[in-house]
């Protein structure tokens, strides 16, 4: 049969130019979408605000804290931190990029229309690797960089430290994307697509849970005069480790100098231009022929499922039990809750190394479990109603009171994050050996923080509702993330601020109880014109 | 005669400086069938969603049941099942577990929910799939879940937009069966659809709405008159100005030939 003419679609290019033009487009359009996501000015400057904040409160803490090391002489921390604190970055980058991987690829909603479209997979794979690759960007120009130039700042590096450290935290998030992706979708050509979108994160937060654990159990041994105390050595072959040890030797923390810290960072170059090549042929390859396996449906379960029917609820009821099932069953939403808990593991380990520099109180374990709990709500909280997706038709079109949505909506976070707080907050105290009034103290600390941060998120989502989701850990990010973060800690600072002052002008339990009761009467307030606020935005939301 | 349980009058509704509804005011009877017709973006979705509460109108009223949707919105909607244009349902619930929670929505008890979840479930043919979660489910399979959810309550009012869109032709004809059946108990249903066959053969009147205002309305033989007894079809492309007229024909045709 005679072929038909294809001179009416465009020529066929070249592979690279392809991936270049393709990655153009929708690095074009991801940027339009993100513009368009928050059409008012206003939201724009405090995204800008938020974020310059948060990379200044980075700065400032990472320059204190080293400077406060290199004045008490403790250089053996000074050289081993680097390494370490790029490891976390590294775990933390671990729980995120397995599912962004996942949702870039099989679960993207743009992908069945591009695959129908005369473009090469390996040119479809590197654009999508290369946004997967800036949307890390984004966290490592936020989270990272101003460690890196507090660190550097704080120990005078020279000049030529500054640029090629920044090539290093520009190329550190791709190498570590591309061995993600790779175990990503090889994972993908075993599990079906289907349900690798659970199991696939519950392994991305078990294996850097179980290393992390591992790692840090040998800080937490760790004894000695803070002058003489070093950390363990970190995996040599791990990226984040070189990355780290560019970084120490440019602060002149540990021995090479320039020569090292070049050297160091060069490899890491080296390495991603090596890695990154044939992991994207290979990441090609198995979905190529993955793709069209991964939408096999497994059979239907042959369960009683009129079981499921209950006695009768009220309104509340119902909807607290349909966003505990929604929650139970979807592992991305159970990350924060992890994260927040490994934060408390941090502060244990960290208590031998911290005490010496930061003398321990009750004050600064309260303000360290109220930390705790505005981690834990980051996502509860600002996905609350978001979390609707697009089924919020219903919730907006049934006999429901706006009161018995908010309440709600409030309930099923803070009964996540407060129960985190309170387990976080009985774990810091005991480990750090406080008695039992000191303990109830910590944890009802940990308590209050929690329900205020958790408004907070409630009150936001409530306005800036987002129900085109295509997995609930993309609800959070940007702005939405940022904002109602700083307002908790905001919050906790003032709170922080009550604690100590009144602590130096009470000495003892007068000073504990005035800060408390002050803390509590100004968060209670809060929480209040909050609440106010999120029920007026529950009235007035439309969709 | 009894009081319309859809009563909407100089209903509007602006996005900014779009008018996308303007000051439209119809009724519906009880036992009666309403279709809305109207090209893309004329404004049916927007009304559905003001007369069901998912938007607030800008001005105008709505009663539903001689409830102010906008004063005294739970009584309202207590008294409709509305099927929307795209069954966006919850993604991690099964078909059974988000029935149950629009059963307890509406306080619905546990016998009834059981025997209504068992029996709308078998006629839409959806046990076979019941266990498993929505998000497994194709666009009709959701499409059927979502028609079951509104039917659940036994409601007064329908509010249906595009409901046979994705439907099976089997389901379509049951959905067809169904609201004769419920007009016929006394509840009044308002649908939108595009598709003039289901107009013409099920609703009893009809309203086209273009640019946010109605053009045109009546029963389907009183808009045939318009044309002197044409299809619904050429009544709807005269009152819309869609109709395909020899500059879009020679248009179509250099547009084909040029792609030989």
């Amino acid at each position: 049969m005679k072929q038909l003419s294809v001179v009416s679609f465009p020529r066929r290019r070249g592979l690279a130019l392809q991936s270049i033009l393709l990655t153009v487009d929708l690095l074009r359009i991801r940027a339009l979408a993100v513009r368009r996501e928050w059409s008012s000015s206003t939201i724009h400057v405090a995204a800008l605000t938020a974020g310059a904040t948060l990379f200044c409160l980075i700065y400032l803490g990472t320059y204190l804290g080293v400077h406060a090391l290199w004045q008490a002489g403790a250089i053996g921390l000074l050289s081993t931190v680097p390494p370490w604190a790029l490891l976390i970055y590294l775990l933390t980058d671990v729980v995120i990029a397995f599912g962004q991987a996942l949702g870039d690829l099989y679960a993207s909603r743009d992908i069945p229309l591009l695959m129908t479209m005369p473009i090469r997979v390996p040119a479809l794979i590197t654009s999508k690797f290369v946004l997967g690759v800036v949307q890390n960007e984004l966290y490592a120009a936020v989270f990272l960089l101003p460690f890196v130039l507090g660190y550097l700042s704080a120990l005078e590096a020279p000049w030529i430290a500054y640029p090629v450290m920044m090539i290093g935290v520009a190329v550190f998030p791709a190498i570590l994307y591309a061995a993600l992706v790779v175990v990503t979708i090889l994972a993908l050509r075993v599990v079906p697509a289907r349900l690798a979108k659970e199991s696939l994160w519950l392994i991305g937060a078990v294996v850097p849970t179980a290393f992390w654990i591992t790692m840090f159990y040998r800080i937490a041994h760790i004894t000695g005069d803070v002058t003489v105390m070093s950390l363990p050595t970190p995996p040599g072959w791990l990226p984040s480790t070189w990355l780290g040890w560019a970084l120490a030797a440019f602060g002149g923390a540990s021995p090479g100098g320039v020569g090292a810290g070049v050297g160091w960072t060069g490899l890491l170059l080296f390495e991603t231009f090596a890695v990154c090549p044939p992991a994207l042929w290979l990441v090609s390859y198995a979905f190529a022929r993955g793709w069209s396996d991964s939408f096999a449906t497994g059979a239907a379960k042959s369960v009683d499922s009129l079981s499921a029917i209950s006695p009768r609820r009220s309104g509340l009821r119902a909807l607290v039990h349909k966003d505990l099932l929604t929650f139970v069953r979807t592992p991305q939403l159970w990350f924060n809750h992890i994260g927040a808990l490994m934060f408390v593991v941090y502060l244990l380990v960290g208590h031998a190394v911290q005490t010496p520099i930061f003398p321990l109180t009750i004050q600064l374990a309260m303000v360290q479990i109220g930390f705790v709990a505005i981690l834990g709500s980051i996502t509860p909280g600002m996905t609350a109603l978001s979390l609707e997706h697009a089924g919020i038709w219903f919730l907006r079109s049934a006999p429901l009171a706006s009161r018995d949505v908010l309440n709600a909506k409030l309930l099923v976070p803070f009964a996540q994050t407060g129960t985190i707080a309170a387990i976080g907050g009985a774990l810091l105290s005991a480990g750090y050996g406080f008695p039992i009034g000191w303990r109830i103290i910590v944890v009802a600390f940990g308590i209050l923080m929690a329900a205020c941060s958790v408004s907070f998120g409630v009150a936001f989502d409530t306005r800036f509702p987002s129900f085109a989701w295509e997995n609930p850990n993309a609800i959070n990010r940007g702005p939405r993330m940022v904002i109602p973060f700083l307002n908790g800690l905001a919050m906790l600072i003032i709170c922080c601020g009550f604690l100590f002052l009144t602590r130096d002008e009470w000495p003892g339990v007068t000073g504990l109880v005035a800060g408390i009761a002050i803390s509590v009467v100004f968060t209670a307030l809060m929480v209040w014109q909050t609440l106010v606020r999120a029920s007026r935005n529950l009235q007035d939301l439309e969709v | 005669m009894s009081a319309p349980l859809i009563d909407v009058s100089r209903l509007q509704k602006r996005f900014d400086k779009t008018v996308a509804v303007n000051s439209i005011s119809f009724t519906v009877e009880a036992g009666e069938i309403f279709g809305f017709l109207g090209p893309n973006g004329a404004g049916k979705t927007t009304t559905i969603k003001m007369l069901t509460g998912l938007l607030r109108p800008t001005s105008g009223r709505a009663l539903l049941g001689g409830f102010d949707v906008v004063r005294r919105p739970e009584a309202a909607k207590r008294l409709f099942g509305y099927v929307p244009d795209e069954p966006n349902l919850y993604p991690k619930l099964t078909a059974v577990e988000f029935l149950n929670f629009v059963g307890d929505i509406y306080g619905l008890d546990l016998s009834r929910k059981r025997s209504r979840i068992a029996e709308l479930l078998d006629l839409f043919e959806l046990r076979a799939n019941d266990g498993e979660l929505l998000e497994a489910y194709s666009h009709g399979m959701k499409q059927k879940v979502a028609l079951c959810a509104a039917l659940l309550h036994e409601p007064r009012i329908y509010f249906l937009d595009e409901p046979t869109v994705g439907l099976d032709p089997k389901s379509a004809r049951l959905l067809k069966d169904i609201l004769r059946a419920v007009t016929r108990a006394g509840c009044a249903v308002m649908m939108s659809t595009h598709i003039m066959e289901i107009a013409q053969s099920l609703c009893d009147r009809v309203a086209i709405i273009n640019r946010g205002s109605i053009a045109a309305m009546g029963t389907v033989q009183e808009l045939r008159d318009l044309q002197g007894d044409a299809t619904l079809e050429d009544v709807f492309l005269h009152v819309t100005g869609g109709k395909a007229d020899a500059a879009v024909d020679s248009r179509l045709t250099n547009f084909v030939a040029g792609r030989r």
